[in-house]
C-alpha cells in the first residue's frame, strides 16, 4: 500500500488466504450479501405483481416456478436472507445508537444468534406455512 | 479496491521442510512465511520443527529458537519481548497478534502458520513495510493542540476526564488491528484504519485538547472514517484488549452531534 502498488515489486502479504474468520466477520459479509440479494429480490416481487395484474395464465407461470424445487429453495433462502438482514440490521442500529455490544465476546455471540435466528426462524415460518 | 486473490508475484510457493532437531522427543511444526528480495522469486512456506522441551512458551521464543538453532536467515522484528513495543506483530495461526505475549500452546492446529501482518508490502520474511500505517498515525496529529496560552505548570485534568482516556492510551501501535481489517485491506490508501482512528478518538475526547472541531474536519470524507463497517476484526485481535471499533463508533457519534 505504500506508494503506488503498480511499481512496487515487493510481494503483498497474504490476507484472506491465511485469515481465520471470526463470527463477526461472517456476519458482516452475510449482511452485505443478503442486502445485495434482497435488492435483486425486489425485482422478483415486481415480476410477481406484474404477473398478478396480467391474469391467471401469467400468474400460473410464476406459480410453476415458485413451486418447483429450485423455486422453493430460492424462497427458503430468501426467507433466511430477510430474517438475517433484519436481525443484523437491528444490531447495526443498536451499534450506531446506544453503542452497546462492541466487546468481542458479545459481538461474536450476537453474530451467531443472528445466523441461528435466520435459520430457525425460516424453518418455523416454513413449517407453519406447510400446514395451510 | 477489493482484490480477493494475491497478485502474481505474491502467490506463496511450497518451501523447504527443515529436518526435525536431533534427539527431540516432542516437536511442534511451524509453517513460516519466507521472502527474500535478493532471490527474485515468489515467497514460500518453510516448515520448521521445534523441540518443545527446549523452547520457551511464547511464539517469539519459537522464532528465536528457529533463528538460533535451525535457520539464522529468518528475519523478524522484535524488541521488548513483553508486549510494550509492538515490534513483533504478525499473523499467528490466522489472527494478528504480538509474538511475545502469544503462547504457542494457545494457538489451535497441529501446524501453526506464521505470516507477516496481512495485505502489506513485504520487506523480508516476517517484516512488512509500515510506512503508510505510520503516515496515517501522523495524519491524526497525535499530540495536544491548544489555543489558550500554556499554563505555568501542567495542563490540568480531573480524574474523571482522565478516565476517558483509559482503553485508548494503552495502544502500542503494533498495527495488529489495522491490518486485520478487510476494509483496510481493500482501501488502506484512503481509509485511516482502526489504529489511527482510535488515536484520533484519544485526542478528540481529551478534555485538555482544544482542536476538536479541526480534528473532526480532518476525518470528514467518505473514506477516512466511514469505511469502518463494524466487521470487528480489530477488537477481536487487539493484543492489548482495546476496542478500536467502539472508538470509531464514538467518533461517528461526535460527527453527528456537532451537526444536530
Amino acid at each position: 500500500m505504500a506508494g503506488s502498488r503498480a511499481k512496487d515489486t515487493r510481494p503483498l502479504s497474504p490476507h484472506l488466504q491465511i485469515w481465520d474468520w471470526h463470527a463477526t466477520m461472517y456476519a458482516s459479509i452475510f449482511h452485505r450479501l443478503t442486502g445485495v440479494g434482497l435488492y435483486g429480490g425486489a425485482f422478483l416481487i415486481g415480476a410477481w405483481l406484474v404477473a398478478l395484474a396480467m391474469g391467471p395464465e401469467a400468474y400460473h407461470v410464476i406459480e410453476l416456478i415458485a413451486f418447483s424445487l429450485p423455486g422453493q429453495l430460492l424462497l427458503f433462502a430468501w426467507t433466511m436472507a430477510v430474517l438475517f438482514h433484519l436481525a443484523n440490521g437491528l444490531r447495526h442500529l443498536i451499534w450506531d445508537g446506544p453503542g452497546v455490544g462492541f466487546s468481542p465476546k458479545v459481538a461474536s455471540l450476537w453474530s451467531l444468534f443472528n445466523m441461528a435466528f435466520a435459520i430457525v426462524g425460516a424453518a418455523i415460518i416454513w413449517s407453519l406455512a406447510s400446514f395451510y | 479496491m477489493v482484490q480477493l486473490t494475491l497478485p502474481k508475484n505474491s502467490v506463496i510457493g511450497k518451501g523447504k521442510t527443515w529436518p526435525k532437531p536431533d534427539g527431540a522427543k516432542k516437536t511442534k511444526a511451524f509453517r513460516v512465511y519466507r521472502y527474500s528480495p535478493e532471490q527474485g522469486s515468489n515467497p514460500r512456506w518453510d516448515t520448521y520443527h521445534v523441540d518443545t522441551s527446549k523452547c520457551g512458551p511464547m511464539v517469539l521464543d519459537v522464532l528465536l529458537y528457529i533463528k538460533n538453532k535451525i535457520d539464522p536467515t529468518l528475519a523478524f522484528r522484535r524488541s521488548c519481548r513483553e508486549g510494550v513495543c509492538g515490534s513483533c506483530a504478525m499473523n499467528i495461526g490466522g489472527h494478528n497478534s504480538i509474538a511475545c505475549t502469544k503462547g504457542w500452546d494457545e494457538v489451535a492446529g497441529r501446524t501453526i502458520t506464521i505470516a507477516p501482518l496481512p495485505s502489506l508490502p513485504v520487506v523480508r520474511d516476517l517484516i512488512p513495510d509500515l510506512t503508510n500505517f505510520y503516515a496515517q498515525h501522523a495524519y491524526v496529529q497525535p499530540f495536544l493542540k491548544t489555543d489558550t496560552p500554556a499554563p505555568e505548570r501542567e495542563w490540568k485534568q480531573t480524574p474523571e476526564d482522565r478516565e476517558q482516556l483509559d482503553g485508548l492510551y494503552e495502544c502500542i501501535l503494533c498495527a495488529c488491528c489495522s491490518t486485520s481489517c478487510p476494509s483496510y485491506w481493500w482501501n488502506g490508501d484512503k481509509y485511516l484504519g482502526p489504529a489511527a482512528l482510535l488515536q484520533a478518538y484519544r485526542w478528540l475526547i481529551d478534555s485538555r485538547d482544544e482542536a476538536t472541531g479541526e480534528r473532526l474536519d480532518d476525518l470528514e470524507d467518505p473514506f477516512k472514517l466511514y469505511r469502518c463497517h463494524t466487521i470487528m476484526n480489530c477488537a477481536q485481535v487487539c493484543p492489548k484488549g482495546l476496542n478500536p471499533a467502539k472508538a470509531i463508533a464514538n467518533v461517528k457519534h461526535m460527527m453527528v452531534e456537532r451537526v444536530v
